[in-house]
């Protein structure tokens, strides 16, 4: 088991370095494929505004004439090792992991990012919760009272669920919820340590929007999963062998239903650790999705650099969770 | 973006029906899988009624901007200078605008959904057939010949889906000017959302591919064709391919509509379509960033249900095709 | 040279303003030109000061979509954070704090104990400090400290934004000065262009007669800044203030509070008060949410300035009690197209003048968001409130406002093209307005056969890499290109000399699009650089638009408009004309 874990941590490792490389070059080779010169990619970092001798030193500071490698290699140095930046009278430090220094908003990147990712954690945990036990438990239910009422129904929302496209769930949402009756009023994000309450309150909206999509898709696969479980003929011979039905469903079929599922969770959670973006812009909340669209808006190439690396980032180590977890589970992939 | 794809029952079996023909006396005929399956899905009403939206949709994308006025032509006339929103009631339907007008400019809804339904359809085909042209060809090789070369393709799958695609795709139309390749504009916009939806997604369909040739590899129709000399080539396109075609059918089907709201989502967050080209999501991004769904809400809500029956249909017609091919699912 | 100034827009109405020179308080002297009536309804706040009061305590929270490029007073060029800077920062001149553009316009001594006196032909420009004005922590306020705070600003590599004039004007070494922050022991102090004679004296030397200097001064880049407390580009997490309010904290793109300075006198800037006993600002937050809240009484102020979004513009609009509270003021800004001279064929005066007569100025005021939220449709090259301005109408705008077909047509005959022609329209796609309005221009000049082709371009780099880019704009044939002012300061050079004089061309960033180059203009604007007297100003301002109306170098599109909400707990309530919104110095609570 210490062996496959090590084993996939070096996988891990390795993985990251080939998406910061991949991610490198588009952020900084295609650009140059496409034609455009050092000069106009320095326009991007530096602030608004920037006259002529403005975008020349920033050019100059970044080393953007530089071979691709070198810029790279700072690049990787930076995140492993932190630097330096200059403000002008004094150089701040930059703490390792350093993922650049926006000229636009004039801070590091990094902390910004760990500001806004609070706001995402709270976002994207309360939803997942929310959509996994409902989802499941509705996906369950209808497996096991197929053909009736409830799963025809249930089955036809979760279609619409997940036709519907989010972002106009999430503003139909908000018109009718929080503008039009409001029952939610002022979705502004409050910190957990704050106030509980009321974070819990201006979330549960985009937590039930968001939710809804998820549930929607986890209610179908539960349920299509339990239909080809219970097919199987192991649950024929559990039931052969004289266990209760229940025992039959929850210890034997369950299992082999959701482990399936679990890498499925794993990988979405992954996804929506690195901003939940559409939710995020409906809502106006300051997470990291908002913080890419931002970034993007503003052309800031240091921000969307490093939050496209950190969403990477989590997708992996959800990747590497999951692997483990199911590694526990199904001792056969072990090897 | 959630996973799409469910995961997938296998095809293959043979079906029952095909004995019990022979009852009413008849000659039995053996059926083909294909045919068996259109009987099956014949019968799913359902599925026929997505499907047949399906169809209307596609053409309409195709036939609809040649029929409905030009979507770029102000009306101003139309709208309340005041409040920039369009006289009359559920945003100024009439006969000549069927679907009301857009609040500021006055352009003709219906042509707009029009020729954004074109738009939509084009760049989630487009992006869906590199997806599946890439992942079939990754997912069988890699599935058939194992060993290295299946643990390197496996490897790329993995880096693919550690990307963060939604960021990825805003990011990268950040990054890229408004002219490179030879291209600029919408078409470049276009080929970049093709590209990147499409070369980000075909992880999805190669991990399916992948893992249907594995299982498929082991059955005794393959071990038969090697012992009668059959090398590999062979083996690919005349055994494989064929039986593959049920999945790959199925899971295009069920990615056409994931990339269509992938396509709406991007355009909502203003990496899509460049105006004045109508889009769905970019009337929708509209409708939200100047506040007009307050004030106009059928300007919001017409392309938002265009979108969902669109996707409803397709999300149809792909289950009942799933169920169809796959004679173990009872309905 | 000098950049356009962005205005950050799609705000929340602002919310109150400071009290102004105006009725009671403290006054700076003179006539205030407004009555002391503080009735509310509908535009009161144009005309005159909307509850006037003393009144001391209380919290005013604003709400802004966006953040200020810097709270940095060196740093800013938007035109709502040189709003509100003068709560904490304090330059040489400044402007009279009353409504109406004839007392809001007048410029008034800050630091400076009077004026400047220009000499040497307006060459030389000496002011002195007040006495006893000293910084938020009791050190004394000297003219060393005002000659660092304009040596900073040379250092683009720290400081990016804000006007450049000072680069451009002063003598000496200005031209060659990297400002004090590389090799600090020997560039500290090292602009040898200004003197500082003794501690309470400042001397500017600039290499040409420039008798606008004092408005060059208005900028908060002379707030004094003490060079030993500078951090540079961390400056702006807590900028020393010589104003009635001092930082408390500040989350960097998040919210930042000030709280009274105590150190301050209000004799050292009569212009601004010290009334609210904490000030709150929040940032980037959702517009429609600032709208919402301004109504709902839970802020009190849109800092960004620009109006209300389309929502809040129907309830207000709709609602007679809330429109009481509103005002509809010209936003300082005014929103056109340059005409290129330089692409073919708009290199033909009567091409030029086709595509004046031919666009239908009722679809551009409509686009750009109608009469109320848009503006008034323009019909000349500079705004109403520059000084001197006089109103005509040379292409019908007024008389024929979905354009003149028949005159476009002649002039079409007239430049050798009788079927119309090709050209390109440049916008900013990420403006809806501009958005639209480019689509309403195509529109109207495709019906007397002017074909054009859209071609839209993020306002990050519109000005840096496109548009302001000549040659760019010569290679890519953009004849028509989207744009929008403010003026620098209120009279016709502050307005024109960057957008029409031929000097001002630059081969990057540059904002006279049109390629002007009429001799009668440049004649004019040189002597506006030498003329003191108010009158000759007036005179060449009116000359010189006219004159760029009849080269066809602008088409002018609307004076921006922007409906802005006032809660009623809000006191010294009034537009400043300068910048077009709420004076936020003066602002109090009931």
């Amino acid at each position: 088991m210490v062996t496959f874990i090590i084993r996939r941590l070096f996988a891990t490792v390795f993985l990251l370095i080939v998406v910061s490389m991949i991610t490198f070059a588009i952020f900084f080779l295609i650009p140059k494929l496409a034609g455009q010169t050092s000069y106009q990619l320095a326009i991007q970092y530096v602030g608004r505004n920037p006259t002529r001798a403005a975008v020349l030193e920033i050019e100059d500071k970044l080393g953007l004439n530089a071979p691709i490698y070198l810029q790279y290699g700072r690049f990787l140095k930076a995140i492993v090792l932190g630097t330096h930046y200059n403000s002008g009278t004094s150089t701040t430090y930059c703490p390792p992991p350093c993922f650049g220094y926006s000229f636009k908003s004039q801070q590091p990147v990094w902390p910004q990012m760990v500001s806004d990712l609070p706001v995402t954690l709270s976002l994207a945990i309360g939803a997942a919760v929310i959509w996994l036990v409902g989802g499941v438990t509705i996906g369950i239910i209808s497996a096991l009272k197929r053909g009736t009422l409830f799963d025809r129904l249930s089955m036809g929302l979760a279609l619409v669920g997940v036709s519907l496209p989010i972002f106009f769930t999430g503003l139909i949402a908000l018109e009718l919820f929080s503008y039009k009756w409001p029952i939610f009023p002022n979705v502004q994000y409050v910190s957990l340590t704050t106030n509980p309450l009321l974070w819990a309150r201006n979330l549960i909206l985009p937590w039930f929007v968001l939710a809804l999509l998820y549930a929607a898709l986890y209610a179908r696969l539960t349920r299509a999963g339990m239909l080809e479980t219970m097919s199987e003929d192991f649950i024929r011979t559990a039931r052969a062998k004289g266990l209760q039905e229940r025992t039959v469903i929850f210890k034997h079929g369950l299992r082999a239903t959701l482990t399936p599922i679990i890498t499925i969770f794993g990988m979405d959670l992954g996804l929506l650790l690195g901003g939940a973006i559409i939710t995020e812009v409906t809502f106006s909340l300051h997470g990291l999705g908002l913080f890419t669209v931002e970034a993007v808006q503003n052309q800031d190439l240091p921000e969307i650099l490093g939050v496209t690396m950190l969403a990477a980032f989590f997708i992996v180590i959800a990747n590497l969770v999951v692997d483990i977890l199911y590694a526990v589970v199904d001792p056969r992939v072990r090897h | 973006m959630a996973a799409p794809l469910d995961v997938a029952p296998s095809g293959g079996e043979v079906a029952p029906e095909a004995a019990l023909a022979g009852v009413s006396g008849k000659a039995i005929e053996g059926r083909s899988l294909g045919q068996i399956a259109w009987m099956r899905l014949r019968r799913d009403k359902i599925a026929m009624a997505g499907g047949a939206v399906v169809v209307f949709l596609i053409l309409v994308a195709i036939f609809g901007p040649l029929l409905v006025q030009n979507p770029n032509i102000y009306h101003a006339n139309l709208i309340n200078p005041t409040f920039s929103r369009p006289n009359g009631p559920f945003g100024g339907i009439s006969l000549a605008h069927p679907f009301g007008v857009e609040p500021v400019t006055g352009r003709d809804v219906l042509s707009r959904v029009v020729n954004g339904a074109r738009v939509s359809l084009l760049i989630a085909f487009l992006a869906t057939a590199l997806a599946v042209g890439i992942g079939v060809v990754m997912g069988v090789i890699a599935g058939y010949f194992g060993g290295w070369v299946d643990a390197v393709i496996a490897r790329a799958m993995d880096v693919f889906l550690a990307f963060p695609l939604l960021v990825f795709a805003i990011a990268l139309v950040g990054v890229i000017p408004s002219s490179a390749f030879g291209l600029s504009g919408n078409s470049l916009r276009i080929g970049l959302l093709v590209f990147v939806i499409g070369f980000f997604a075909w992880p999805y369909m190669g991990r399916i591919i992948r893992g249907q040739t594995l299982s498929l590899r082991e059955r005794e129709f393959v071990d038969a064709a090697r012992s009668i000399g059959a090398r590999g080539p062979y083996i690919l396109f005349r055994e494989l391919l064929p039986n593959l075609v049920g999945p790959i059918l199925v899971y295009s089907t069920l990615l056409i509509p994931t990339n269509i709201l992938f396509e709406a989502a991007l355009s909502y967050l203003g990496v899509g379509i460049i105006p004045p080209q109508p889009s769905w999501g970019g009337m929708l991004s509209d409708a939200v960033s100047n506040g007009y769904y307050s004030i106009d809400p059928m300007y919001m809500i017409i392309p938002g249900v265009a979108i969902f029956i669109t996707v409803m249909a397709f999300n149809l017609f792909g289950d009942g095709l799933r169920d169809a091919l796959d004679p173990r699912s009872i309905r | 040279m000098r950049r356009p100034r962005t205005i950050g827009l799609a705000a929340v109405g602002a919310v109150a303003a400071l009290v102004a020179a105006a009725c009671g308080g403290s006054s700076g002297g003179g006539t205030s030109g407004s009555s002391s009536s503080s009735a509310s309804a509908f535009n009161a706040a144009v005309t005159h000061v909307v509850n006037p009061s003393t009144h001391k305590g209380g919290t005013i929270i604003f709400d802004n979509s966006t953040a200020p490029d810097s709270t940095d007073a060196g740093n800013t060029y938007y035109a709502f954070n040189l709003n509100f800077v003068m709560l904490y920062a304090l330059p040489l001149t400044t402007y009279k704090s009353c409504p109406g553009t004839t007392c809001g316009n007048t410029i008034v001594p800050g630091l400076a104990t009077t004026l400047g006196v220009g000499s040497d032909g307006n060459k030389t420009w000496t002011y002195h400090l007040k006495s006893g004005v000293k910084f938020e922590d009791g050190t004394p306020v000297t003219s060393q400290d005002v000659k660092y705070a304009v040596e900073r600003t040379f250092d683009r590599g720290v400081l990016a934004n804000g006007p450049s004039y000072f680069a451009s004007l002063l003598a000496g070494n200005a031209a060659s000065y990297k400002g004090p922050f590389k090799n600090r022991s020997k560039n500290l102090m090292a602009l040898n262009s200004v003197d500082t004679p003794n501690s309470s004296t400042i001397v500017f030397h600039l290499n040409q007669p420039f008798a606008d200097f004092n408005y060059v001064v208005a900028f908060p880049q002379t707030a004094p800044v003490p060079p030993n407390k500078d951090t540079g580009a961390n400056y702006q997490n807590h900028p020393i203030s010589t104003g009635p309010y001092k930082f408390q904290s500040y989350q960097l793109n998040k919210q930042y509070t000030l709280v009274p300075n105590p150190q301050w006198k209000p004799s050292w800037n009569p212009q601004v008060k010290q009334l609210a006993s904490k000030i709150i600002v929040n940032l980037n937050v959702n517009a429609n949410d600032i709208d919402n809240r301004l109504l709902a009484g839970d802020i009190q102020v849109d800092q960004a300035g620009t109006g209300v979004q389309a929502p809040a513009r129907a309830k207000i609009l709709s609602t007679p009690s809330l429109k009481a509270d509103s005002d509809a003021p010209i936003n300082a800004h005014e929103w056109f197209y340059y005409i290129n001279t330089k692409v073919p064929p708009l290199n033909n005066l009567h091409c030029r003048m086709a595509v004046e007569y031919a666009y239908n100025k009722t679809n551009m005021q409509t686009a750009y968001g109608g009469p109320i939220a848009g503006g008034d449709i323009a019909t000349t090259a500079m705004l109403p409130n520059i000084l001197g301005f006089q109103k005509f109408d040379l292409y019908h705008a007024l008389t024929k406002p979905s354009g003149d077909v028949a005159a476009a047509k002649q002039q079409l005959q007239e430049c050798g093209h009788p079927n119309g022609f090709s050209t390109n329209i440049a916008y900013r796609s990420d403006r809806p307005r501009e958005v639209a309005s480019s689509q309403a221009l195509q529109a109207s000049l495709a019906s007397v056969g002017i074909k054009t082709t859209l071609k839209g371009y993020t306002a990050a780099n519109y000005y840096g890499t496109f548009a302001g880019v000549p040659t760019y704009v010569h290679s890519h044939d953009l004849g028509l290109l989207a744009g929008g002012w403010g003026p620098d300061w209120p009279n016709a050079y502050g307005w024109g000399w960057a957008l029409y004089d031929a000097k001002a061309i630059v081969s990057a960033g540059n904002a006279n699009i049109s390629e002007l180059n009429d001799a009668n203009i440049n004649k004019w604007f040189l002597a506006m650089e030498q003329t003191t007297s108010k009158s000759q100003s007036n005179a060449y301002a009116n000359m010189i638009n006219r004159q760029v109306m009849k080269d066809a170098a602008i088409l002018p599109a609307v004076y921006a408009k922007a409906l802005l909400y006032r809660p009623p707990g809000l006191t010294n309530v009034y537009v400043q004309p300068f910048y077009g919104m709420y004076n936020y110095g003066v602002l109090g609570t009931k």
